[in-house]
């Protein structure tokens, strides 16, 4: 994500993430706001519905116009709740996808704005989903 | 100097065995240390360590003339980053060391373009390991500002949008 600074540096954000690290880290370089959600996976119901209520929190608080995720579950959730909030939705695939959409990719992808691939056989294979080159 | 790292979330003892038999049956030119994991297999024909904080496993990394690891996408990069040749053998579903067999495909695709060598299992490592030694990797040319400049459009006109 943060390497795409050029492309949102000029506008209002938020960061949400997982790790309480890197929130210090980004706090501290960007100044501005940075929530963590913790992390969770389907093994831990119980954390699951935590980390979805604090996602529901923070886009009641925030209202973004855009959300810019590059996954993975929470990046994915994110988008999805915010777009029923009526934000627009960017969905950037990670690098690791080397021949389709990662499993929140192919979820966001019906609903997103903008779907970026890193890789550009899995562009072609999907509608509405560009390859510009790659981050890494 | 080759650098042997299983990453630090979970061993991949089939990996470092096969390593470590390939060099119990005949030596390489380069010496190897190997980062195992917490409670990983204990290599008897290599130096090895459970983990390394990052600044010591960067260290590593930048004196190994060559790196063997699993095939995850963070491996792979830090390679190609670094400059140096690396052999890859993917974890596998069938036998715990992962959740799904996407390493299979990443490793086959960074192997095609040249920019890593593969074994698909341990059955491949001596030949690898061989081919290690004189392996040129093809560098890979990240290109940023290809997203950067659609990710801009997209968010400037959402703003213009706005106003």
């Amino acid at each position: 994500m943060l390497q795409t600074e050029r492309a949102w540096s000029g506008h209002d954000i938020v960061f949400v993430t997982t790790g309480g690290m890197v929130a210090e880290r980004l706090r501290g370089q960007y100044g501005v706001p940075v929530y963590v959600v913790g992390e969770s996976n389907r093994e831990h119901p119980l954390k699951v519905l935590r980390v979805l209520g604090r996602c529901v929190d923070i886009l009641l608080q925030e209202r973004p116009d855009v959300v810019v995720s590059t996954g993975a579950a929470h990046g994915c959730l994110l988008c999805l709740l915010g777009k029923l909030a009526g934000a627009k939705v960017v969905w950037i695939d990670s690098i690791a996808n080397v021949e389709r959409l990662s499993l929140s990719g192919r979820t966001v992808q019906p609903f997103a704005d903008l779907v970026i691939s890193q890789w550009p056989g899995v562009a072609t294979a999907y509608r509405r989903v560009e390859y510009h080159g790659a981050l890494v | 100097m080759i650098f042997l790292t299983v990453g630090t979330q979970f061993p991949f003892d089939r990996l470092v065995r096969a390593v470590d038999e390939a060099l119990g049956r005949s030596a390489l030119d380069d010496e190897v240390l190997a980062q195992v994991g917490h409670r990983g297999y204990r290599p008897r024909h290599m130096k090895w360590v459970e983990t390394l904080e990052r600044e010591a496993f960067g260290e590593r990394v930048a004196r190994a003339r060559a790196l063997v690891g699993h095939a995850g996408v963070g491996t792979i990069l830090t390679a190609l980053e670094a400059g140096k040749p690396l052999l890859v053998m993917p974890r596998l579903r069938r036998y715990g060391e992962i959740v799904n067999n996407h390493q299979v495909v990443t490793a086959r695709k960074f192997a095609e373009l040249g920019h890593v060598l593969m074994a698909h299992d341990e059955r491949e490592i001596p030949a690898q390991l061989a081919a290690l030694e004189s392996f040129v990797p093809v560098p890979r040319h990240a290109n940023p500002g290809g997203i950067v400049a659609r990710l801009k459009a997209f968010l400037d006109r959402v703003a213009d949008g706005r106003r």
